[in-house]
């Protein structure tokens, strides 16, 4: 059975993309790794780190897009579950730190030691444990999910609403995590890690391997998504999304599908926040912000919502074109973030890929009226332009 | 498929010809210097001014001729407020454009994030902000104050001038006025102030509504002891809070306060009339009246080509990174950054206020502290000028940083050496 | 040189033999031009020893910083900025001494402490003054820094003082010089009923300081004081703990009522709400700049003025935002999200582009400055007149909305627009001209925050999600709710803050949302029927 799950996920265009990043997973960190800085294809360890980072965004937008392409619930809060998930990862990272740090206080990090903590506080246990610590980021953002959308989706909160009170969630969150007293190092995070599972972060091989990791948790999560929209249960979260009183009518329970693809897509958030850590090297309450998630919206609708492999091309395309910008042009650059949205949403409201394919779709549908036209068999035609819409 | 395969192509040589576009424009005879200050979002505010005094300095040096006989060039990047950006930027700036050094950042957890950057890839960055200190990198020289540079010079001022017996320890919830507060909560009591008569209050950042936190200030100043606020609060919450007690009429001559982050620059938001004799304690003042002051207003105002924009200690600061980085590598014949590190501790240049600021082996530098009063011109007062101060990265007020040192001069190199056990690496496990 | 060592022995010998009280005035004010901060403390009280009314302008100028040395002589004048020049003016006499260039002055430094000195001494020396209202303000000034040199002072003043209101503040101001004296026990006693009946923080706070030296006799008399004090400044806290919490709900109200029409009534995520707000700032900032340069005298009306500018300016954008990319959403909520967070990036950048990114500058009109007292409640001009405007543009809009044509138009259209464009109302015209009108109260909001704010880029942002929460605490679609909403979510926040710390009161408060929603899906007013589900 889980076979067939997981077969029926592997639809076209998601095994042309899972090889692209299979391939690219190879491809980057052996380029890295192997070839000498002089050759024109090394990649230097400076763009395998962005690329990493570019690869944790892809999968927050592929999150995003499971919920909001699929079941039609805006979530605003994604960064949220992103940064819990990085949280967890960074505290993992500090505490390998060990007496490495600045005061050579084995157990406590260096910013507690500062403010005069004289013990761990409780929620530090355990996350010297790796296991621990990448179990806490599926769960902790998970929980969080699950404790927010069993609330909300119970009482029928929904649309506009929905994306307010994770708007709020998220806010809310980013004014704990700036508390220093909460015991998350406040404005300035986490950050100066030294190494992971033994090997040091900074290391070009660690590099290599984590941005291999990002690209093969990506292509896993995709796999995963699509089999889940694909399967029975994927057509009636579009059943959701589209007409949520019939789907209700019809005696499923709606509060308990959104709630399963919202826990499933907060964990794929954690994931990608807790890969995203080690590569960029800090979290700090900065990413609570809400503009944060707002920006993984737009990346979701620039490559195309509920097309899964849309939001992968629009995260890394918005993200490469800020890179750019602010180094080439850094007092322009807003005007390009902002016409960009405009544009998109106003010209291309399918986003890239949509748009994409519906013109492909369009254009086999003329091919194939052409076609049937040309062998003058009427009959099959209508369904086939059906079919390719 | 075709196209996905061939997107997946383009999007990769994008972000390839990303990387290598800098790369194009290196030219040999030219020395890079990276310029790494938030240029949007909310720190733009207050680090734009000091990308446009790098670009100012940089010029200047070009027109002496540039250094080791090159000209300088500027690579402005925009971290965008955003502390991740500032890592990858820094990282951009180092490995991609290969700066010879790089000024920039103003908040710590900017500093924070790009640290582990400049110390793996090293580079040296100039940190040209007032910090709560507790730091001491290789591979970074803190040209801003330290607390014993700027906050204990200020309640010694109060304490001593003013007759403060009672103190508000105000400030913005992040990481500097936590240490801070703390460094002067361990200072004054060791003053004999008694811990009732220190409030400590955190507010969250860009707050706006300081009602209730003022009422509550007078209230804490009508036990019948000469009270005064210690103000820590961050850049955007500043104009609110001294709009709020200008009109519930705190006056200076009541309770002081005293600022850490309010120069020229922050008070160019307000109407400073009804909050004269407000105090600020920095190393420079626009108002400072020495040659070399009049000399640099005179410049920054040509380079801006606006005769209002005025200058504030952060500039300063950027003025003597830069010029002892320049006398540095010239005196090291070179930009290789270890060489540049060796010929830097000792290096002497002229501060603004009219003395010499010095590097020291641990990376700050020396310079006076001034206490200024708030003017109705939004302008300074120098009311008290101290001797040259060394900057103290390990303060000896709070019990674990007491007994650490930082000397980078070869052969301790160590920027976190325990004095009690004799090694370096913290406690020493 | 010789002179300056003379002056230097003269003064030095002038400072060792204080006892001996120098008389001449104006050769005591000379000296303050040489003096530190130490020496001029002392000087100032030789030459309030003078009892010399006519000094007394020379020292209210050294206070404001207006007293200058003459660098060739060391000649003291108060000065007058004229130009590049300063008109000096002679500090006993009062008569103009001619004039001289900036470059020729030495400013003479004052500090905090001088100024305590100053009024204090001002104060004892001008309460004879002829004129009322000096009489007030030197009472108040011996109120404010008393000493128990002032109190024979104040005594001679008392029994020749008319004026009730001077009279009452006199014997205040006697009741606290005879605290800190060595007046016998009973004198005391009274002068603590006196002090005590003053009530406010003010009272506690001198009750408190003199404590320490007085008689042990009178220890339970001032404890008692203190309480009762204490406990009517309680009833008093409270009042005014819901005066902050209406005046931060009318600032909120303020910052979302445009957000109600614009996301309330028309649907719109409106994301460009906060710049719309900050446009509104930047323009008071343009007309208080235009009237700076070109007509000072109005600088009062700036406000007025920057009204109808703000409007204009911002309905004109939201005009043009809704016509260029707003028209084209309609029915696409969601949408409109990611085109206005755009359109919000575009204009905060091309406000940094055009003003910089620094704080500029928006000053308070005389009649905004300032507070007055409500029994022990002090309540700032400025929330006052935030209040009183937010409740009046909420009324204004109400009846807009409930009475007019327009409004009358803009609800049909929102509830059923293929039913009103049937009935012949031009939708697009409609849609249009609401758009424009939520942006152009949100830009009049920004005249009234700027006022209280920073003006820079990111005013905006700092409002938008406080906005948004108090719509949809509200109820979309109702402004009663966003009326409720704003002053309700105002007065919990200032009664979390005391006890939680302004950081968790927020949180708090956005928890509290949170789960609010959760109770009630659609707000505190929420629409009813069937145009809820479109």
């Amino acid at each position: 059975m889980i076979t067939s799950f997981v077969l029926r996920a592997l639809e076209g265009r998601i095994v042309m993309a899972v090889a692209v990043l299979a391939a690219v997973a190879l491809a980057v960190p052996a380029s890295n790794l192997l070839l000498s800085p002089d050759s024109a294809l090394h990649v230097p360890t400076y763009a395998v780190s962005l690329m990493g980072k570019y690869l944790c965004y892809a999968l927050l937008a592929l999150a995003l897009d499971l919920v909001w392409g699929y079941c039609g619930i805006l979530s605003l809060g994604h960064g949220a579950f992103f940064a819990l998930g990085g949280y967890a990862m960074g505290m993992y990272l500090m505490r390998q730190i060990g007496s490495r740090g600045v005061y050579g206080n084995p157990v406590l990090p260096d910013f507690m030691v500062f403010l005069n903590w004289k013990e761990l506080p409780w929620f530090w246990h355990g996350f010297d444990m790796f296991w621990f610590a990448m179990l806490m980021v599926l769960l902790v953002p998970g929980l969080l999910a699950f404790v927010f959308g069993w609330f909300a989706f119970r009482s029928r909160v929904n649309g506009v609403y929905l994306s307010i009170i994770t708007q709020a969630m998220t806010y809310a969150l980013m004014l704990a995590f700036f508390r220093n007293d909460m015991g998350f190092g406040g404005n300035n995070g986490l950050t100066d890690y030294k190494d992971i599972l033994g090997f040091s972060v900074q290391a070009d091989g660690t590099r290599a391997v984590l941005f291999a990791l990002s690209a093969l948790m990506l292509a896993l999560c995709l796999v995963l998504a699509s089999a889940i929209t694909r399967s029975k249960f994927g057509k009636v979260l579009v059943g959701v999304r589209d007409a949520e009183s019939r789907v209700r009518f019809l005696g499923f329970r709606v509060e308990n599908i959104k709630l399963f693809t919202f826990v499933v897509s907060a964990m794929m958030a954690g994931i990608a926040g807790a890969l995203f850590v080690p590569q960029v090297g800090i979290i700090n309450p900065g990413e609570f912000a809400p503009a944060n998630s707002i920006e993984v919206v737009v990346w979701t609708a620039v490559g195309g919502r509920g097309t899964l492999i849309g939001p992968i091309i629009g995260a890394v395309l918005v993200n490469g074109g800020k890179s750019f910008f602010t180094g080439a042009f850094p007092e322009l650059w807003l005007y390009a973030l902002g016409a960009l949205f405009i544009g998109v949403t106003l010209f291309l409201p399918k986003g890239i890929v949509g748009t994409v394919q519906s013109g492909l779709a369009a254009r086999r549908a003329m091919k194939a009226a052409a076609r049937a036209e040309a062998s003058g068999n009427d009959d099959r035609a209508p369904s086939q332009v059906q079919a390719a819409e | 498929m075709n196209f996905k395969a061939r997107l997946g192509g383009a999007m990769l040589a994008a972000i390839m010809s990303t990387t290598a576009f800098h790369g194009a424009f290196a030219a040999d005879d030219t020395i890079k210097i990276g310029v790494l200050h938030s240029l949007s979002g909310t720190m733009a505010i207050s680090e734009t001014t000091l990308k446009d005094a790098m670009l100012m300095l940089i010029d200047e040096q070009n027109k002496k001729g540039g250094v080791l006989g090159k000209k300088l060039e500027a690579v402005v990047v925009d971290p965008a407020s955003d502390w991740p950006l500032f890592a990858e930027k820094a990282r951009q700036l180092i490995s991609q454009d290969k700066v010879a050094a790089v000024f920039g950042c103003w908040t710590s957890s900017s500093r924070k994030s790009v640290l582990p950057v400049f110390e793996e890839l090293n580079s040296i960055l100039f940190y040209p902000v007032q910090y709560e200190g507790e730091e001491s990198s290789r591979n970074i020289i803190y040209t801003g104050a330290a607390p014993n540079q700027q906050a204990i010079p200020a309640v010694d001022y109060l304490m001593n001038t003013e007759g403060v017996e009672r103190f508000v320890l105000e400030g913005t919830d992040y990481v500097y006025p936590q240490t801070t507060n703390k460094i002067l909560k361990a200072y004054l009591m060791s003053k004999g102030i008694k811990a009732e008569d220190i409030m400590v209050n955190y507010t969250p950042f860009g707050f706006s509504d300081w009602q209730t936190e003022v009422s509550k200030i007078k209230a804490f100043g009508s036990a019948g002891k000469k009270t005064a606020v210690v103000s820590t609060i961050n850049g955007d919450a500043n104009v609110p809070f001294y709009k709020e007690l200008a009109n519930q009429g705190i006056k200076a001559e009541d309770i002081p306060v005293v600022a850490f982050s309010v120069g020229e620059e922050e008070l160019a938001g307000l109407d400073t009339g009804p909050l004269v004799g407000h105090l600020a304690a920095w190393n420079y003042f626009q108002s400072v009246d020495t040659p070399v002051n009049a000399e640099f207003i005179k410049e920054w105002h040509a380079f801006t080509k606006n005769d209002k924009r005025v200058t504030n200690d952060p500039m300063e600061a950027a003025y003597i990174g830069f010029n002892a980085w320049v006398k540095a590598v010239e005196a090291a014949g070179t930009t290789d950054t270890d060489k540049v590190l060796d010929s830097i501790i000792g290096v002497s240049v002229p501060n603004l206020s009219g003395g010499y600021s010095t590097v020291m082996p641990n990376h700050h530098i020396t310079k006076p502290v001034l206490i200024g009063e708030i003017q109705a011109d939004g302008q300074f007062e120098i009311v008290q000028q101290t001797p040259a101060v060394v900057g103290d990265e390990w303060s000896d007020y709070l019990p674990d940083s007491k007994d650490l040192i930082s000397d980078w001069r070869k052969p301790m190199s160590c920027g976190n050496f325990n004095v009690a056990t004799g090694k370096c690496g913290g406690k020493g496990s | 040189m010789l002179i300056r060592f003379i002056t230097l022995v003269l003064f030095l010998l002038s400072i060792a033999t204080s006892s001996l009280a120098q008389s001449d005035p104006k050769a005591l004010i000379d000296q303050l031009g040489k003096a530190d901060f130490k020496q001029a403390e002392e000087l100032i009280g030789q030459i309030a020893a003078t009892g010399d009314p006519r000094v007394v302008p020379a020292l209210n100028a050294f206070a404001e910083g207006d007293l200058y040395a003459r660098k060739s002589d060391g000649a003291v004048f108060i000065t007058k900025a004229a130009g590049a020049d300063f008109t000096l003016i002679d500090p006993l006499s009062g008569e103009s001494a001619g004039e001289a260039p900036k470059g020729s002055m030495v400013k003479l430094r004052i500090n905090n402490n001088l100024r305590r000195v100053i009024r204090s001494a001002t104060g004892g020396l001008t309460l004879l003054s002829p004129d009322r209202a000096v009489r007030l303000q030197a009472a108040d000034a011996v109120l404010r820094s008393p000493s128990a040199e002032n109190l024979e002072l104040v005594e001679a003043a008392l029994s020749k003082e008319t004026d009730g209101e001077v009279r009452a503040r006199m014997q205040e101001a006697r009741a606290v010089s005879i605290l800190i004296s060595e007046r016998p026990v009973d004198q005391k006693r009274a002068a603590i009923e006196t002090v005590a009946s003053l009530g406010g923080r003010g009272a506690i706070s001198i009750l408190m300081s003199a404590a320490p030296s007085l008689d042990a006799a009178l220890k339970p008399d001032v404890d008692a004081a203190i309480a009762r004090i204490e406990t009517t400044q309680a009833f008093w806290d409270m009042g005014q703990n819901v005066w902050y919490g209406l005046s931060l709900g009318s600032v909120l109200l303020l910052a979302a009522i445009g957000l109600a029409i614009t996301f309330g009534v028309m649907g719109i995520i409106n994301m460009a709400h906060g710049e719309m707000v900050m446009l509104g700032a930047y323009s008071t900032y343009v007309v208080q700049e235009v009237i700076r340069t070109s007509a000072p005298n109005l600088f009062d009306w700036s406000l007025a003025i920057a009204l109808p500018v703000a409007f204009l300016v911002t309905a004109a954008v939201g005009l043009v935002i809704e016509r260029g990319v707003i028209r084209f959403l309609y029915g696409r909520p969601l949408e409109t999200l990611l085109a206005t967070w755009g359109v919000s990036l575009i204009l905060q950048q091309l406000v940094r582009s055009i003003f910089g990114p620094t704080n500029q500058e928006v000053g308070n009109p005389s009649w905004m400055s300032g507070a007055f007292q409500l029994g022990q409640m002090q309540i700032t001009w400025n929330r006052l007149w935030i209040v009183a405007f937010s409740l009046s543009i909420f009324i204004g809009l109400l009846v807009l909305m409930k009475r007019s044509a327009f409004g009358l138009q803009m609800r049909a259209v929102t509830q059923n627009r293929r039913m009103a464009s049937s009935m012949g109302i031009r939708t697009p015209w409609v849609d249009a001209f609401t758009f424009a009108l939520g942006s152009g109260i949100a830009g009049i909001a920004g005249v009234a925050l700027s006022q209280i704010d920073n003006v820079s880029p990111n005013l905006g942002q700092s409002y938008i999600i406080d906005s948004f929460m108090v719509v949809v605490f509200g109820g979309v679609g109702n402004l009663w709710g966003t009326l409720v909403g704003a002053l309700s979510l105002g007065v919990l926040n200032k009664f979390l803050e005391p006890w939680t710390g302004a950081v968790l009161g927020k949180i708090l408060v956005l928890v509290l949302i949170i789960l609010f929603i959760q109770k009630r899906p659609r707000g505190l007013f929420a629409l009813k029927g069937r145009a809820v589900e479109a």
